[in-house]
């Protein structure tokens, strides 16, 4: 059984068709990425897999629950990074994490938490309020919170974007690890190269419709590397 | 400047509409014409039971203070520059990255407002008076002076409000000298006439100079320019103190969620959420301002039943059910100010529904608030010596409050100022909430002449409230499913 299932998958917006009848399947254990230029769809499909959005049209199966009739069920399964880092105002970063753990009932919250707090080296924003603190940082909150219930599927929204080298290094040595323990990410994003390092299969997203998809050596095709694949397949 | 105002209007009419639609939101205006003008056809039943003086009293104090609600761009940018909109920015936020200054863009919202409130308020309503000339023989000069004087009374509040809360960006000790003063100017004012009404309310004195209560035209054009030369002197105060480069405060505090969280685990499922509600509270300082929103239109409320008790002599039963019923009514801004806190778009991520959140808000409300109003309408019950209805007044003043703040959640969700804005809820919220308002006020006034009655007549609409509460709460699932959050 697939880790996501999506069919005919239609968003509509007054006349503007954001997605148009999209279908794809993910399977358990592969990391799997959405590429398009800007204003294509990803975060649009990313944001109806997750059920933060319903769709017009179309069937969305994520870890075997319907995600348009049961949003809540599959946002409780999978870990979420959202395009626009935005924890809330007024909680500190680690009142933060205790608040999504504690919505999410997760056991064993203050070790989880004092170890994302070590891998990101939080300890010195501990009780800084979220407002205050820099787009890296809330970013790394982020991405914390999506990883805290330690979940089998995790949708990442531009996980990179905002944070250091040292820690998209970091970031990218543990989503590896993450995938070979058995878990599986759906990423939608413009990195093309940190594409190539991660993803098992890629599909192109353009004007709300899947252009190409495959594995990473079937979209490159003739072409030398990813980049010149994906600028011939949007026709730039 | 012309190019800013223009954006920043096109911007304030997009966020409104971006809410209720185009249409409805331009409808909200016409309503307002259409109200005005019913008012103005039967004003001469009105008139005889409230002479145009007071009528003229209550106008100014009402626009006055829409104009104070209006006018605190201190707290309202203040909240745009460190972000706390979630995924939303304001042109107001620009000059962090443009060569533009901060007070330009201050300055530019506090023309952008006046020319919108006007355009959506004032306006429709001076327009719905002039319609009525036919039937009511206003005389249009008179209603020119009445929509100038208010629009100086308007101006004056949002002036004064604006002054005040850019004092708030600079110093919070100089922010609380200043409202002392100005309480403590409007308590002079308003009880011991220590000061002329007309120092603090020019508008108003300058409208008594002209027909029909005198013919000094000089002594009310004195009045105005005087008036204007205020609120030219506090907008220059308020824009001057707009700090050019703002820099957010960052904030060290200590840690209270999981303690607040533990006391709360008898609220099960909501607990957590309850305990972040009661968080945000405390550190953003809404306590604060929810508080003295809830509080200012008390003492204007006691002060009118006051005044036309015994500075008119009119002999209305203002007696302690009244207030009570009023008092329950007023819980609709406390609510409004928890859905102003904090953007809620990160909770997208999580297994929570807007439902559950319009839930916990109200919770919120009972535990923070019911007690505000019971113990206000227990203090004019002892400072007026009428402490006879107590026992009706109590039940009273907690069963209404909790059905206006679960029918105004019931048709805004988390997003009451906008939707305040669309006719149709208007309409469905000015219906759930005059019908039984007017009841228990035609009640509370028979009070004395029939008690069995009244109280009978009080108690049937007590349960009829208590039965839609009930209803209205079963029914937030299913009107918010599918609702997204940050729609």
């Amino acid at each position: 059984m697939p880790a996501i299932e999506a069919s005919g998958v239609t968003k509509r917006y007054g006349s503007v068709d954001a997605l148009k009848g999209i279908d794809v399947s993910v399977d358990r254990g592969e990391f799997f990425g959405l590429f398009g230029p800007n204003g294509a769809g990803k975060t649009t499909m990313l944001r109806i897999l997750t059920g933060q959005l319903r769709p017009t049209a179309g069937r969305v199966r994520v870890l075997d629950v319907d995600a348009v009739r049961e949003p809540l069920r599959v946002k409780s399964l999978v870990g979420i990074v959202p395009e626009v880092e935005s924890p809330p105002s007024y909680l500190t970063a680690h009142e933060y994490l205790y608040f999504v753990g504690q919505v999410r009932k997760v056991d064993g919250l203050d070790a989880r938490i004092a170890r994302w707090f070590q891998f990101f080296d939080l300890d010195g924003v501990r009780t800084n309020l979220c407002k205050d603190l820099s787009k890296g940082t809330r970013q790394k909150l982020m991405l914390a919170a999506a990883f805290l219930h330690e979940p089998a599927l995790v949708f990442l929204d531009e996980p990179f974007i905002n944070l250091d080298p040292i820690y998209q290094r970091k970031l990218k040595d543990f989503l590896a690890d993450y995938i070979a323990q058995g878990g599986t990410a759906f990423m939608a994003s413009h990195l093309l190269d940190i594409a190539e390092k991660l993803c098992d299969r890629v599909a192109v997203i353009q004007d709300g419709a899947i252009v190409a998809t495959g594995t990473l050596d079937e979209i490159r095709g003739s072409e030398r590397d990813l980049e010149t694949a994906f600028l011939r397949i949007v026709g730039a | 400047m012309a190019g800013l105002l223009r954006l920043m209007l096109k911007e304030e009419f997009r966020v409104h509409t971006s809410y209720s639609g185009r249409t409805m939101f331009l409808a909200f205006p016409a309503i307002i014409t259409l109200f005005s003008l019913a008012i103005a056809v039967t004003s001469e039943r009105l008139f005889a039971y409230t002479p145009l003086s007071d009528a003229i009293l209550l106008l100014h104090a009402s626009v006055f203070l829409y104009g104070l609600s209006v006018g605190a761009f201190g707290f309202l940018g203040r909240q745009y520059l460190e972000r706390t909109n979630g995924t939303r920015n304001y042109l107001v936020a620009m000059p962090g990255i443009l060569p533009m200054r901060l007070r330009r863009t201050f300055l530019g919202m506090y023309v952008r407002d006046a020319i919108f409130y006007v355009a959506l308020l004032l306006a429709p309503a001076t327009i719905g008076l002039i319609l009525s000339v036919p039937v009511t023989q206003f005389r249009i000069t008179s209603i020119g002076a009445l929509f100038g004087t208010a629009l100086l009374s308007f101006l004056i509040g949002m002036s004064l409000s604006f002054f005040v809360s850019a004092l708030y960006m600079r110093s919070n000790a100089g922010f609380s000298v200043a409202v002392a003063g100005i309480a403590a100017l409007f308590a002079a004012a308003g009880t011991t006439r220590t000061i002329p009404l007309s120092w603090i309310l020019p508008g108003l004195a300058a409208h008594q100079d002209l027909p029909p209560f005198r013919a000094d035209v000089v002594g009310a054009a004195e009045l105005v320019l005087g008036g204007l030369g205020l609120v030219g002197a506090l907008v220059a105060g308020a824009a001057l103190l707009v700090p050019e480069q703002f820099e957010a405060r960052a904030t060290n505090v200590r840690e209270v969620l999981p303690r607040i969280a533990r006391r709360l685990r008898r609220f099960g499922r909501y607990d957590t959420l309850l305990s972040k509600e009661f968080v945000d509270l405390l550190r953003s300082g809404t306590f604060v301002k929810m508080f003295f929103s809830f509080v200012t239109p008390l003492l204007f409320l006691s002060f009118t039943a006051w005044f036309v008790r015994y500075g008119l002599q009119v002999p209305v039963g203002f007696n302690t059910v009244f207030y009570a019923g009023m008092v329950g009514f007023f819980g609709v801004i406390l609510y409004n100010w928890l859905n102003n806190v904090d953007a809620t778009d990160y909770l997208a991520t999580l297994p929570v529904s807007v439902a559950q959140v319009i839930r916990t808000k109200l919770i919120a409300f009972l535990l923070l608030t019911s007690w505000v109003g019971v113990g206000f309408v227990v203090l004019l019950a002892w400072l007026n010596a009428d402490t006879r209805f107590l026992w009706l007044a109590i039940p009273i003043v907690l069963v209404t409050s909790i059905y206006i703040v679960v029918v105004t959640a019931y048709l805004t969700g988390l997003r009451t100022n906008s939707f305040l804005f669309d006719p149709g809820v208007l309409a469905r919220f000015s219906v759930m909430s005059m019908l039984p308002d007017f009841g228990l006020t035609i009640l509370s006034f028979t009070i004395d002449r029939d008690l069995r009655f009244a109280a009978t007549g009080i108690l049937l609409v007590l349960a009829i409230l208590v039965a839609t509460t009930y209803m209205l709460l079963k029914g937030i699932d299913a009107k918010w499913r599918g609702t997204e959050f940050g729609e």
